[in-house]
């Protein structure tokens, strides 16, 4: 919806939260942290064949400098307090991929006595992939569900 | 001579009736050793000269409670230690069973093999068995606030703690487990002659 004759002189008129949702949705780091043989998987979404990069996704070696946490494995008891402090280290705003039937419910490991049954017990979820493991393709489609999802929200206008 | 046999008959030679039996079984060796005796063995099975067992390769518990799908008469838990001879290229197999009291309590090889001590642990987390002796005997392979010794017999499968997220501590607490306790019998249908074939 351009205000006329704006365009010729160069400028194109848009709201903020568009902006927002589009530099969001453009870049989004998720931080380096596997846990299981899923993260394999993750690799091969990260690699040359699948190619995340090509989507401005870039595995960040720190929380810090992360928007998305992909749960990639079995989350272990163990583990749960170490995921839950990578995920308070990450600046919001932040989402979380839970991949693999481990980290959605407990998976093949959801009676045992040392697994968590299912990592929304422990972070908040925004995106649940099937699959043991998921392909490095379902993981991408779930970045992609994760984007319609940001491009939903409002920051300015709510 | 076949090696095994060399083996025996050192063994034989060198402890003698400081172990309680041994026996050869598929081109192996296993000795059973009472706890009363258990340091002095394995002092021996490492310093003899005709022996030389200087590495441990493992070291694990054992629970007869079930085992042979009946009621198991003697103690409980056992101790079995891997050896290897690197001088004579020989293996061999050492169990001793832990006496049963209030604490299942057995001295510790630490002293002997350094190599035993995260086996111990392995072997207390797992088993709930104590080594005297040992310097540092903490949990190794389960997490922080577990309860129970997983792979006794009497251990149920899921455990009694879980963990979660609190809202209001902001941390990752415990709390007793919220599912359901499920026993799988897998159903096996098979010939009558099966295996025997």
């Amino acid at each position: 919806m351009a205000i006329e004759g704006l365009l010729k002189e160069g400028f194109i008129t848009t709201s903020v939260d568009k902006v927002i949702n589009w530099a969001r949705t453009g870049s989004m780091w998720p931080v380096s942290f596997g846990l299981a043989c899923c993260a394999v998987e993750m690799m091969h979404a990260g690699a040359s064949r699948y190619d995340l990069d090509r989507f401005g996704t870039f595995f960040r070696p720190t929380p810090r400098q992360s928007d998305v946490m992909i749960v990639a494995g079995t989350l272990t008891n163990k583990m749960a307090p170490a995921l839950r402090r990578v995920y308070d280290q990450m600046a919001d705003p932040k989402w979380v991929i839970s991949m693999g039937t481990c980290a959605n419910g407990g998976g093949y490991y959801h009676y045992s006595y040392s697994v968590v049954r299912g990592c929304d017990r422990i972070v908040p979820v925004d995106v649940y992939v099937p699959g043991c493991p998921p392909t490095a393709d379902a993981l991408i489609y779930g970045f992609i569900q994760l984007k319609n999802k940001i491009k939903r929200t409002n920051t300015i206008a709510r | 001579m076949d090696k095994a046999l060399q083996l025996q008959q050192a063994l034989q030679d060198t402890l003698g009736d400081l172990v309680e039996s041994m026996t050869l079984a598929l081109g192996e060796i296993t000795v059973v050793v009472d706890s009363a005796r258990y340091l002095p063995v394995m002092q021996a099975l490492r310093d003899a000269p005709g022996l030389q067992f200087d590495e441990l390769i493992d070291l694990c518990g054992m629970d007869y409670s079930e085992y042979g799908n009946a009621a198991w008469k003697g103690p409980r838990f056992a101790v079995v230690t891997h050896l290897l001879s690197l001088l004579h290229n020989w293996r061999v197999r050492v169990r001793v069973f832990v006496p049963e009291a209030a604490n299942v309590v057995i001295a510790s090889v630490t002293e002997i093999w350094p190599a035993a001590n995260w086996f111990e642990r392995e072997a207390f987390d797992l088993y709930g068995i104590l080594f005297d002796g040992h310097p540092d005997l903490r949990r190794i392979l389960t997490d922080y606030g577990f309860i129970g010794h997983p792979f006794r017999k009497d251990f149920p499968v899921s455990g009694y703690v879980e963990v979660r997220y609190d809202e209001e501590q902001k941390r990752v607490v415990y709390q007793p487990v919220t599912i359901e306790p499920r026993e799988l019998t897998p159903r096996v249908i098979r010939e009558d002659d099966y295996g025997r074939r």
